[in-house]
């Protein structure tokens, strides 16, 4: 027997459940990557290509021993998007990453996911920085980034995504309790 | 948390067991050679060969099979085979890959006829495919070597068009050993 037990730890905040991706979350993302305000995170994808996309976001677990989580609304369950670690093979370090359902945008659960990510990273991992990789034109995402405190540090060049900027994390030593008290 | 158990099987000469990060390099330089690796829909660069690692690992989650690693009893890895269904295929097919260094030993009919036995006896399968590209005449040697007969071809969502090869039912594999 290979046992994998990958430890995808349940978190918390005031209004989202960060927990395991699962199948039925397929369906979502499929929806979602089919549509074509998509550029930013690689999309549109067909829905065999979402599906590998969602597989390889649960393998990454096993391999790296973070990823990224399946969000869903506290009260109602509704699936918003998968917000996370993410370090792909060719990544230039470690980020925090959040993709949000069309639907669930403009209600600021980026920024509630990801901060929970980022503490994560910072108090049980032992990550000391962090970055966000965030398309030159996601106005969007550049707006949570500063939310979370990162500031625009560089550009980076990716063989097959192109060039995407590099946002830095406030350092886990300059963020007290590592930024758990935002939402405590 | 998933608690994900992959079953170990034995052959003769073979260890079937899980993929483990430590397999990477194996797949790195599989997909690196477009001679080889061009019967699997490769070539692909080192992030491609890491993500399609990484979504291995993920469909053995999602669907509760996927593919082994084959590695001699002695710890040399050979290949990989399984079972392998993602989104867009057909039907779940018995599928194989001997790396370079082990082509030509029948260590894949080894591995794939106790797979077989295994979806069968175990996973409850009533059926089982391989899908080959046109051409792979080595795959279409270990297919029917393993009793399967071209039954159509198809075209997969994303590789273009397979044959698919129909492998004996239980029955007729049970009545074929008797």
């Amino acid at each position: 027997m290979t046992a994998f037990a990958l430890h995808i730890p349940r978190l918390e905040t005031d209004r989202l459940i960060l927990r395991a991706l699962c199948e039925a979350d397929v369906e979502s993302e499929a929806e979602f990557y089919a549509s074509d305000a998509l550029k930013f995170v690689g999309g549109p994808m067909r829905p065999d290509e979402t599906w590998r996309a969602v597989a390889m976001l649960i393998g990454h677990w096993a391999m790296r021993g973070y990823g990224f989580w399946g969000v869903e609304e506290k009260d109602t369950g509704t699936y918003v998007g998968h917000v996370g670690l993410w370090n792909p093979h060719g990544w230039p370090e470690p980020e925090v990453g959040w993709t949000l359902m069309n639907h669930a945008t403009g209600k600021g659960y980026a920024t509630e996911a990801a901060r929970a990510a980022r503490a994560h990273a910072y108090d049980v991992l032992g990550w000391t920085t962090a970055i966000s990789l965030i398309d030159p034109d996601n106005l969007g995402s550049k707006a949570v980034a500063e939310r979370l405190g990162a500031r625009y540090e560089s550009l980076f060049e990716h063989p097959a995504f192109g060039t995407m900027q590099v946002w830095r994390h406030p350092a886990a030593d300059a963020l007290a309790d590592g930024g758990m008290e935002a939402y405590a | 948390m998933i608690d994900l158990q992959i079953p170990t099987l034995r052959t003769e000469r073979l260890i079937l067991r899980g993929p483990e990060a430590r397999d990477f390099e194996s797949f790195a330089a599989f997909f690196a050679d477009k001679d080889h690796s061009w019967g699997f829909g490769g070539p692909l660069d080192r992030n491609g060969a890491w993500r399609w690692f990484a979504s291995m690992i993920g469909h053995w989650v999602l669907h509760g099979y996927g593919f082994w690693i084959a590695e001699t009893h002695d710890g040399d890895v050979v290949g990989f085979v399984g079972i392998w269904g993602p989104e867009g295929w057909p039907e779940p097919e018995l599928g194989w890959v001997m790396f370079a260094n082990a082509q030509g030993k029948g260590y894949a009919f080894e591995a794939a006829t106790e797979i077989r036995r295994y979806a069968y006896e175990v996973l409850g399968f009533e059926t089982l495919s391989s899908n080959i590209f046109p051409g792979n005449e080595r795959s279409v040697a270990l297919a029917e070597r393993l009793g399967a007969h071209y039954e159509r071809s198809f075209e997969n969502v994303s590789h273009g068009t397979e044959w698919v090869y129909r492998h004996p039912n239980p029955d007729q594999l049970s009545e074929a050993q008797k």
